[in-house]
């Protein structure tokens, strides 16, 4: 039985988890309640650490034909996804693998089948309001278009701003616009009430926003009413006299159950509403009120009917993604002075500055005055880390953010910018992100000023801002900046309260979502998963990675409810063979209404066009993109039965589902089926001129000649042969028994898959065998006695332990790796994809006079001895910890993510058994991201001090008669202090233990501190460059155990979606092999970035990996005699292509 | 002090008190959620006059360190003007803190801030006497508590013009109606407990 499933919100993480459960085989609805897809990142041009976007990188890699492919900020199409915009979740009903979901949905005034962007409307718009998408630095209409890139690009009408004046309805030139008077008038309202004045005020606001509206002045009056027509809602006074409101209330319900009713009532006589509320009324408005308290409230009574009328959808489980705000530092103190001084910009509205899309077109000037930026600040935690503000966490994000802001604007100004980022901790806790700041501080000089600046004054007469702060000595120094950035934090998405009460789901004491302890994605209600954002401050990369966790979550209660996995398998399309027959075209051009025929001279055209004998017949029709059109289309299709077909059109994009289905109408392999772009030409061309001279129609010929000649080209060649598959063996190996090892095999396994899982040890279980707790206090015993057993229980799961992987090699869908083990020797497994969870530990060291005492300890150590009692807290005086020992600089330039917070735990545990000791925590940044920011608090609370010290001036430790002397230089007294401590205790940080030679053979790669490396860092963060590996836990990079599921759940989820297939269908454009061409020179093999290519020596032949190829023709382009080829771009086709578009441009 | 000084940071119970006070842990209680952003030193209008910034002043809080903070005159400098508690991030009670040291000193009668307690309890008697504060009989109150017949001599060029300007009232010191005498003895009784 298969089930949709239902994500909320689409944004990244909203549109991951559905492209994840879609490429599964599922089908997904995936809504969002703004008008448009990619949430806070359509916003977003840029992200570290390319300082570029690669959001497109998200699309699916096999089988990719099923989904768009183009830019993902533009729009993503893929066909087991419905993505319903303007939307919002109402009601959630059920129980796991079986909810009735309902949906509101904005009424859309545009058409957008109708829409051709023109922007006519726009024009005559009278509404002009900020523009959101700008973040309120411009302006823009009532109606506009949410996103200026999206394609299809429909104008969409803001119903809160619109006037309804009609202006945009009336110079519509397709139609497209209905101001939805007529829908609204079969919505009838009755209001109720004995003065006069009242009742007709009401009449004539309702009647403006196009409702039927009958009045009534008393009871008896409505009751007459209400039996002589039906009525959808009654606006009922309660203080009338004879019958009062209440009464009429009570009759009419018992005659018209299902009316809805909302009382109207002064002050006086609230609690009589709330009464009248008991007995079936629906809401009540509070006399006087105004129609901006009233309209709204009327408009989503009728949406909320509406809706209603809409059966309730069935889904199997619920994604909610719904993602975060940011911060608005205008309120509260505001010593900022945002929104008051025009150039203190928040991070996101800097980021619309920087963008091409932006307010300034991407031009580096203040908008205030137009003045060329010189020097920029950038202040960190505006928003977090602020307890006066109830905001004891920090925001994750927003360090990085600066940083990369910072470097995008250098580049930008050409290297005439000056940049500064004022900070309290420089969180660089992620994979790279270390080496990301040290390049900024060193190579682009960005410079990093440790200290909160407290308020910002204003130059009234420059304009300019004038920045206190003071440095380490207490000196004062002031600073002049043409902007100041805030870097906001998050806060909960607006309307997360209400979701949360939708679905009954906790959320935390900041108002963001709730995850159970140890899970990622899991809340308290089973069937109901959280993804992305929503459970807090995440970057992207985390977001995707627990995107990918949220539906594999989601997956597993469908499955657990009985709904199958397999996708049901779609008979191959057999269309019949023309590959014998000559090619016969028919060439629909789409005349955009009567536009184009008003500037051309078809007869011409068709002339030109049918010197080629392959075109058949040459079609003039209207508007292609109307289901009229469409018909229009088949018909010409029917009668003349061609074996190719060129449609001439706007946004060819849009058509790829079209022509699947034109395709199987007709019985013609859509291959066979072309669509070239003549809006873009139309757009640069005059074709708009009311009356164009002859040499201008000769010239619109001419330039629309060379459009569809090159598709004509195109199209000759196409080759309608089926597209190629690999076989799958439905398998999966996984390498490392530890948490996260366990976690990827049970997540595969529950779906039906075996899964043999290596460990190298002789039990599973990694570092949680010597972990004892967390920094929330969750005990990590039980976690990993209960998934150790689940593991060994599993009837699909071999556990080998006592084993290592010795060699590996294969491809995507089949694998061959040699396991050894102690006593039983070598076997080779056969699997179809691989998951590296090999973990890491603790490092080693030598710093510090490590070794040289028993004093001396690490913090694995500390945990140990405080678990078995060898060091009790209550004869400790005093204890220093170093943080941050080896790490963060060459040559482990990275933050091992976890010290911090194991020092803060251990700090706390030890002060609560001894309040009376000294702890010293001797550290550089403290990485308290996120939500464990409330334990540095509680920390400083109990009393542990922490003292900050530099690279430059590293604290020395020195072993002395029963106690470990240590001295350091307390940057804040600006003095050099000395401790005696009884213990020293030191983070070491985590390396992995991927072998790189291992790692190799599987045909992953590593990073330079021998981390797993990604595909993409931030946008496949789990996959491999080669299809089939896949990396989770502390091989991945340094994670606590949580993270360290997501990503294991998340590795799960993407091997998942190729062990689903039989046989993985590759895409339409894949790039073959002329053996008889070859001469095994090996080229394409190096050029391939996807490793899909292989030499098989026993054929000796180079092979194509079809699923693993994505058709990117390096290897075509590096083939000295043209053996490689690439479907649909060979040497002849191409130079087709070439020459009819450069007739175009000569004639 | 300079950089290169050293301090030794040792366990505090062995610290012997200078001054016999306990009261500091309430005191580093009330910061010690302090994360030295330095945000109260920028913003305190006083700071370019204190020996020790806030922020230092806060460390050695937390570090226990009596003897320096009660060499310091910074929290005697404190005008109260809560710019540092308005704008702290932590919304720690700074400016509470700083007269929770002023106590201490008022109350153990310490050396170094002698002028600044008899200041203010000369201010304060004029007021318990008046119900406000004549300027003649707080000078003299002052003058002679601090039991120096130079100081008066130095102040006297300001107390002229002063004078001559009418800012100085001329009534003669005197025991007053005694009308606060009440709220006070109720103040002190409070404080008692």
């Amino acid at each position: 039985m298969y089930k949709r499933q239902l994500v909320v919100g689409a944004g990244i993480s909203g549109i991951r988890a559905a492209l994840d459960l879609a490429e599964f085989g599922y089908g997904v609805t995936l809504v969002d309640r703004s008008p448009h897809i990619g949430g806070v990142l359509s916003q977003l041009d840029y992200q570290f650490p390319t300082d570029r976007c690669g959001m497109c990188k998200m699309l699916p890699m096999v089988n990719r034909d099923a989904s768009s492919q183009y830019c993902l900020r533009k729009g993503l199409f893929h066909e087991n996804i419905e993505i319903r915009l303007s939307t919002e979740l109402v009601s959630v009903e059920g129980e796991p693998g079986n909810f009735q979901v309902s949906l509101r949905g904005q009424p859309n005034l545009v058409d957008p089948a109708r829409c051709i962007g023109c922007g006519e409307c726009v024009k005559v718009c009278p509404v002009e309001v900020p523009d959101s998408f700008n973040a309120g630095l411009s302006g823009r209409k009532a109606v506009y278009l949410p996103v200026p890139h999206a394609i299809p690009n429909a104008y969409i009408i803001d119903t809160n701003a619109c006037s309804r004046c009609g202006e945009c309805e009336a110079i519509c030139p397709t139609g497209a616009i209905k101001l939805l008077e007529e829908v609204r008038k079969n919505f009838r309202i009755l209001v109720v009430d004995d003065e006069l004045i009242m009742r007709d005020s009401l009449k004539a606001w309702l009647e403006d926003e196009g409702f039927a509206v009958d009045i009534a002045a008393s009871g008896p009056e409505a009751m007459n009413h209400l039996s002589k027509q039906a009525y959808e809602l009654m606006l009922a006074d309660i203080k009338m006299p004879g019958m009062d409101g209440v009464e009429l209330l009570q009759k009419a319900k018992e005659i018209f159950p299902d009316l809805s009713v909302v009382m109207m009532t002064a002050y006086a006589t609230v609690e009589t509403a709330v009464e009248a509320m008991k007995i079936g009324a629906m809401d009540y408005l509070l006399k006087p009120f105004d129609p901006d308290t009233l309209i709204p409230m009327i408009i989503r009574i009728y949406q909320d009917l509406e809706a209603s009328k809409e059966s309730p959808m069935e889904v199997g489980a619920l994604v909610l993604c719904a993602g975060t705000s940011y911060f608005d530092p205008s309120g509260g103190n505001n010593t900022y002075g945002y929104g008051i001084y025009p150039n203190v910009v928040t991070s996101l509205e800097f980021e619309r500055i920087l963008s091409g899309t932006g307010p300034n077109k991407g031009r580096l000037v203040r908008l205030s005055d137009n003045k060329p930026l010189r020097k920029v600040a950038w202040l960190q935690c505006v928003g977090s880390r602020d307890i006066q503000i109830d905001a004891d966490y920090c925001s994750s994000i927003c360090c990085m953010h600066a940083i990369k802001e910072a470097l995008v604007a250098k580049e930008r100004a050409g290297g005439a910018l000056e940049t500064a980022i004022f900070y309290m901790d420089m969180r660089t806790f992620g994979k790279s992100f270390q080496r990301y700041r040290d390049q900024a501080e060193i190579e682009h000089s960005v410079r990093f000023e440790k200290g909160r600046v407290h308020s910002i004054l204003h130059d009234e007469n420059s304009g300019d801002l004038i920045i206190r702060h003071v440095d380490y000595s207490g000196a004062c120094i002031e600073e002049i900046f043409d902007m100041v950035v805030l870097s906001v934090g998050q806060r909960p998405a607006l309307g997360t309260t209400a979701l949360a009460e939708l679905v009954e789901m906790p959320l935390n004491q900041w108002g963001f979502g709730q995850t159970e302890p140890f899970s990622p994605t899991r809340i308290n209600k089973e069937g109901i998963v959280l993804g992305g954002s929503f459970s807090g401050l995440k970057d992207i990369s985390e977001s995707v990675i627990q995107a990918s966790a949220a539906a594999l979550s989601a997956s597993r209660v469908i499955h657990a409810a009985g709904g199958s996995l397999s996708p049901e398998i779609t008979p191959a399309d057999s269309f019949p063979d023309i590959s014998q027959e000559p090619p016969k075209v028919m060439i629909a051009v789409c005349t955009c209404g009567d536009l184009l025929l008003k500037l051309l001279d078809t007869e011409q055209l068709i002339r030109c066009l049918k010197t080629d004998p392959a075109v058949d017949q040459v079609a003039f029709l209207e508007q292609t993109c109307t289901v009229t059109g469409w018909e229009n289309l088949f018909e010409l299709v029917e009668k003349h039965k061609p074996n190719r077909i060129l449609i001439g059109s706007c946004l060819p994009y849009v058509f790829t589902q079209k022509i699947k289905e034109l395709g199987q109408r007709v019985g013609l392999n859509p291959v066979l089926i072309e669509v070239v772009d003549l809006m873009l030409m139309a757009q640069s061309s005059k074709l708009k001129a009311e009356t164009p001279s002859a040499d201008e129609i000769s010239k619109i010929n001419s330039e629309l000649l060379a459009v569809l000649g090159t598709g004509l080209a195109r199209l000759k060649w196409a080759d309608p042969n089926p597209v190629p598959s690999e076989k799958i063996l439905q398998q999966a190996l996984v390498v490392g028994g530890g948490i996260a090892g366990m976690f990827s095999a049970l997540a595969i396994a529950d779906h039906g898959f075996q899964v043999d899982l290596i460990e190298k040890e002789e039990i599973l279980g990694g570092n949680l065998n010597w972990l004892q707790r967390t920094l929330e206090g969750h005990p990590t015993k039980t976690l990993l006695e209960e998934t150790v057993i689940r593991v060994e229980k599993h009837p699909l799961i071999n556990v080998h332990t006592h084993s290592q992987v010795l060699s590996s090699y294969g491809q995507v869908g089949r694998f061959y790796s040699t396991i050894e083990n102690n006593e039983k020797g070598a076997v080779t497994l056969e699997h179809g994809v691989t998951i590296l969870a090999t973990g890491g530990a603790e490092a080693d060291t030598t710093s510090y006079n490590y070794g040289s005492s028993e004093a001396i300890v690490t913090q694995k150590e500390l945990e140990r001895k405080i678990h078995d009692d060898t060091i009790d807290p209550n004869r400790l005086g005093s204890i220093v910890m170093i943080q941050c020992v080896d790490s963060r600089q060459e040559p482990r330039n990275y933050c091992s993510r976890i010290c911090c917070t194991t020092a803060l735990k251990h700090a706390l545990n030890i002060k609560e058994k001894n309040p009376e000791i000294n702890v010293y925590i001797l550290y550089r940044d403290l990485m308290t991201y996120g939500f464990t920011e409330s334990y540095y608090t509680q920390a400083r609370k109990a009393g542990v001090i922490f003292i900050q010290y530099d690279l430059a001036e590293k604290p020395q430790v020195t072993p002395m008669d029963g106690s470990v002397r240590v001295t350091a230089v307390e940057p804040i007294i600006g003095q050099k202090i000395r401790i005696d401590a009884d213990l020293v205790v030191l983070a070491t940080g985590i390396v992995p233990k991927l072998p790189r030679d291992l790692a190799e053979s599987f045909g992953a790669t590593l990073d330079p501190d021998g981390f797993f490396e990604e595909a993409e860092s931030k946008w496949r963060p789990v996959d491999s460059l080669k299809e089939g590996i896949f990396a989770c836990g502390l091989a991945h990079s340094p994670r606590n155990i949580t993270e360290s599921i997501a990503t294991a759940e998340a590795a799960a989820q993407r091997a998942l979606r190729i062990l689903s297939y039989e046989r993985i269908p590759a895409g339409k454009v894949v790039a073959e092999v002329r053996h008889s061409l070859c001469n095994l020179c090996e080229r394409c093999i190096e050029a391939c970035p996807y490793g899909a290519r292989v030499v098989d020596p026993d054929l000796e032949k180079v092979l194509v990996n079809a699923a693993m190829c994505q058709g990117c023709g390096s290897c075509a382009t590096v083939c000295p005699n043209s053996a490689s080829t690439l479907a649909g771009f060979l040497d002849q086709q191409m130079f087709e292509v070439i020459d009819s578009a450069l007739e175009g441009t000569y004639s | 002090m300079s950089p290169a000084e050293k301090i030794e940071i040792k366990q505090r119970s062995e610290t012997a008190p200078e001054p016999v006070i306990d009261s500091l842990a309430t005191i580093r209680d009330m910061v010690s959620a302090c994360i030295q952003c330095g945000t109260c030193t920028g913003s305190c209008p006083n700071a370019f006059a204190m020996d020790l910034t806030p922020r230092q002043l806060w460390y050695n809080v937390l570090m226990g360190e009596k003897e320096t903070i009660f060499h310091s005159k910074t929290f005697s400098l404190c005008s109260v003007c809560y710019c540092c508690t308005l704008r702290c991030p932590r919304g720690l009670p700074l400016t509470e803190t700083m007269s929770a040291l002023k106590q201490i000193a008022a109350k153990e009668n310490l050396a170094p801030y002698k002028k600044s307690i008899q200041f203010y309890k000369s201010f304060m008697e004029s007021v318990r006497r008046h119900g406000r504060v004549r300027e003649m009989e707080f000078m003299t109150l002052y003058f002679l508590s601090m039991k120096n017949p130079f100081m008066l001599l130095k102040f006297a060029p300001l107390g002229m013009k002063l004078m001559g300007k009418g800012k100085v009232s001329f009534e003669f010191p005197s025991k007053g109606n005694g009308a606060l005498e009440s709220i006070f003895r109720k103040v002190e009784e409070l404080e008692q407990r």
